[in-house]
């Protein structure tokens, strides 16, 4: 019984609590953009700021059946949509949490991105994309569309993706599949 | 009892009816040898329409008709045709003539009522062709009594196979050393030769040893062929060693909603590309020549269901069915088209599979079988 009456002054504390972190957190924000626009570089070292995450989907490769399976990460926010998009690349080359496969060989590098305005995103790769990349169809095909998927899912503003290796564009990944054009995503690729 | 009577009447009738309306083409096949040369008859229950051409050691006859055939043969010996055998469509058929020497010439002759023809073949015809003519009387019994010469000569079509990679570019490569290059063009040569011996098409590739033959370069010449049907035979890789089984490609476009209806436009209305001016026509041709397999993609498909089918049940390899991907090689190919992936070369099991003449056996005639049934509906079109 004597719970009971303590239920109503928690709930106001509780609200209390809510609307002043709330207060704080709004304050934090409008900040943040004087802070980008004249203090950029001080901010960038001293790193005080607290981190702004979202909860992104990757796609990565089954050996089963080469189709792609999700995983949820956490993944840090950049300032711009390409360093945004470099952050979600950056966790598909570190690999899945579940065993599943990288689409990318370790030792390859982004070299970088850039978004035109007919909502392309170049992604630039090193050369090993091509040349640790074990040949075949299949693995050509989950590889790019892990990448490809992985961008167009969680960036509902690019379209297409253009993979380029070492600052130009390739006939092929590995001999079979045309890197000469954007890549639409291909979720039929996916598995639930 | 009249009632009796009455009904086996009625019954006849029908009977009768019904194998009236089956109407088969009843055709039987004889030859003949002569001393300056040998005659192939083909008598027909009803008229046919027919064209020959001649492919090597081979004489094509392809015979057309507006109901099935039912073919006969009498048992013969010859000095110089070796066999006569056939395939049979719907409404065609194709006998093909095989001699034992390639320096050979023929003339075929065809009854007035187009229900006898004559096929005589020997070494020199032009000089001996006057007396052919007396002797084609006496046995033109049905009533050939002037013979009209078609001289139909269309040329063979041709089916262009693409052993894939080669040269430095190995392509997938298994535990035991087993490249891709080496796979690829043992399986296109054993197709190469089943193609020949069965269907009534010539079959080019696009490399015949190992040497590098660019992606554009392959689809160049299927389109400088005219091909009929294009397939790129390969082997597959993949990440780990578990990976196992066969599947079968066609082109995915990879083009927006939006793009797919500005090609189709562009090809419905190819007489607006006139007026365009010549540097714009020459970019517009480029993006044409590029889709090249646009138009194509329904009937690839086609093929890919049929040979992947024919993988399926013969290959005993698992089924990973059929796929669509944007493939390099395919995306230039003015026919129906087709990638196979054969199997694994990194799976272990089939890597040392892929290897064997028996098994390369196996992969070949599953595609020849699906490619023939392809054609039967494709060459009716």
């Amino acid at each position: 019984m004597e719970y009971k009456k303590l239920i109503l002054p928690a709930a106001l504390f509780a609200l209390l609590i809510i609307l002043l972190v709330l207060f704080f957190a709004s304050q934090g924000k409008e900040k943040t953009p004087e802070v980008t626009s004249d203090e950029t570089m001080e901010t960038g070292i001293s790193g005080e700021k607290e981190v702004e995450t979202k909860k992104m989907v990757l796609f990565f490769i089954s050996e089963e059946d080469n189709l792609l399976r999700k995983e949820e990460r956490e993944i840090v926010l950049g300032s711009t949509l390409e360093h945004q998009i470099e952050c979600l690349v950056e966790e598909l080359l570190l690999g899945s949490e579940q065993g599943l496969i990288s689409p990318l060989p370790l030792e390859t590098k982004i070299r970088g991105i850039y978004i035109t305005r007919n909502r392309i995103a170049y992604i630039d790769f090193s050369s090993e994309f091509q040349t640790s990349h074990p040949s075949g169809s299949s693995a050509e095909i989950s590889s790019i569309f892990s990448v490809v998927n992985s961008i167009t899912y969680n960036f509902k503003s690019i379209e297409k993706v253009f993979i380029l290796i070492n600052g130009t564009e390739q006939e092929t990944l590995a001999g079979h599949i045309d890197l000469r054009k954007p890549f639409l995503p291909r979720y039929d690729l996916i598995m639930d | 009892m009249k009632k009796y009577i009455l009904k086996i009447f009625i019954i006849l009738i029908f009977i009768q009816g019904f194998l009236f309306s089956q109407e088969e083409v009843f055709i039987r096949v004889s030859v003949k040898d002569y001393p300056s040369f040998s005659r192939v008859f083909i008598e027909s229950s009803q008229p046919l329409s027919l064209d020959t051409e001649k492919s090597g050691s081979y004489i094509m006859v392809r015979a057309r008709a507006d109901n099935p055939f039912r073919i006969n043969k009498s048992p013969f010996q010859s000095t110089r045709i070796k066999s006569v055998e056939w395939l049979k469509g719907s409404d065609y058929c194709i006998f093909t003539i095989k001699t034992f020497d390639e320096s050979f010439q023929y003339q075929h002759s065809i009854s007035q009522d187009s229900s006898l023809v004559l096929i005589d073949l020997g070494s020199s015809f032009e000089e001996s062709a006057e007396n052919n003519n007396d002797l084609a009387a006496p046995d033109s019994s049905s009533g050939s009594n002037n013979p009209t010469n078609i001289s139909g000569q269309e040329e063979l079509k041709t089916i262009v196979i693409d052993p894939g990679h080669g040269g430095l570019e190995t392509g997938a490569e298994g535990r035991y050393g087993t490249k891709e290059k080496t796979i690829t063009l043992e399986i296109a040569l054993k197709l190469k030769k089943i193609i020949e011996r069965n269907l009534p098409y010539r079959v080019q590739l696009t490399r015949e040893e190992d040497v590098d033959v660019s992606l554009e370069r392959r689809a160049a010449i299927a389109n400088n062929y005219k091909a009929f049907v294009f397939i790129s035979i390969h082997a597959n890789g993949s990440y780990r060693r578990t990976a196992r089984g066969s599947e079968t490609f066609f082109l995915s476009l990879n083009a927006t909603d939006e793009e797919v209806r500005r090609l189709a436009y562009m090809e419905n209305n190819s007489t607006e590309l006139e007026g365009i001016q010549s540097e714009e026509e020459d970019d517009l041709k480029l993006i044409l020549w590029d889709m090249a397999q646009s138009s194509f993609i329904r009937q690839s498909s086609i093929l890919a269901e049929k040979i992947q089918t024919k993988l399926n049940t013969l290959s005993g390899t698992l089924n990973r069915g059929v796929k669509q991907a944007p493939f390099k090689v395919l995306t230039g190919v003015a026919c129906p088209a087709v990638l196979v992936e054969t199997a694994f070369l990194s799976n272990p099991d089939e890597e040392k599979n892929l290897s064997k003449d028996e098994f390369q056996n196996r992969i070949a005639t599953a595609i020849y079988l699906g490619l023939a049934e392809f054609l039967e509906d494709y060459t009716l079109q």
